[in-house]
């Protein structure tokens, strides 16, 4: 399997690069929680390890007063714009260089990704909205579920990427 | 190893630096030069049940305080050390 691509498709797995997203970290300052300033962008921001979806932008919670916030778009500002949203609520950057973002689908999604994560994903425990911080060989990956297909996203550090391709590359073939 | 993170839930040891004993906090800039030796020297170093810091670096990035045997590997209670100390 050749990843340099864009994308590759089999029987029951599909993976994919995901092209023009935008990331910005969302730290809460003091006092401040998912409530307060989730009422600024139109709604509540999930304490959690879940994902809140608000209009075409995911909150991934990250840690306690953390969120990761990735939109599909080509906008370069939107951080910026966000920051000005979330001014006096929340401290933002715009982290939108810094991840590559891997799409995985397909009955045998769980089953690929299970092979280097070492936390639970039967749809009992993690299903759609639910998200992660950890590791998949040694490299720092966030996951949130998309749907129940099931759809997965991985976030790593954009100089990981390469690295994470392999990894995957090289469960795939061991299927 | 695996111990449940207050936010992220169970994980890996791997994901976590060990920090050591949970000490009482620092004595303060004036405290005497004795004081200061018991904080930063002098661990207890206990066989069993002791409380300890431990940070999920490959997780939420908080330190958590976590009650574990030394001799089991039991893991007690493991919550957010910003919540409050023992």
């Amino acid at each position: 399997m050749i990843l340099k691509g864009i994308g590759y498709v089999d029987e029951g797995l599909q993976i994919e690069e995901r092209q023009n997203v935008a990331f910005a970290s969302i730290l809460a300052r003091k006092n401040q929680n998912g409530e307060t300033i989730g009422e600024l962008i139109g709604g509540s921001l999930r304490e959690g390890p879940l994902t809140t979806i608000l209009g075409d932008t995911v909150y991934i919670g990250t840690g306690p007063g953390s969120w990761l916030a990735t939109s599909s778009t080509k906008a370069t500002d939107f951080a910026d714009n966000l920051a000005t949203k979330l001014a006096g609520r929340a401290s933002v950057s715009d982290q939108s260089g810094a991840y590559c973002v891997t799409r995985i689908t397909g009955d045998r999604a769980r089953h690929l990704l299970q092979r280097g994560v070492a936390i639970n994903l039967h749809p009992d425990v993690f299903t759609t909205g639910c998200a992660a911080t950890t590791v998949i060989a040694h490299i720092a990956v966030v996951i949130w579920q998309i749907d129940i297909s099931p759809t997965y996203d991985i976030a790593t550090f954009r100089t990981y990427s390469p690295d994470f391709r392999h990894w995957l590359a090289h469960s795939w073939r061991s299927f | 190893m695996r111990i449940v993170c207050p936010y992220c839930g169970d994980r890996d040891t791997e994901e976590f630096i060990f920090r050591g004993e949970a000490l009482g906090r620092h004595p303060g800039l004036n405290s005497d030069e004795y004081a200061m030796f018991e904080h930063v020297y002098h661990r207890t170093n206990l066989s069993g049940k002791t409380s300890e810091h431990w940070y999920h670096v490959q997780g939420c990035r908080n330190w958590i305080l976590v009650e574990r045997d030394t001799l089991t590997h039991t893991i007690y209670s493991a919550r957010l050390a910003k919540d409050g100390e023992s």
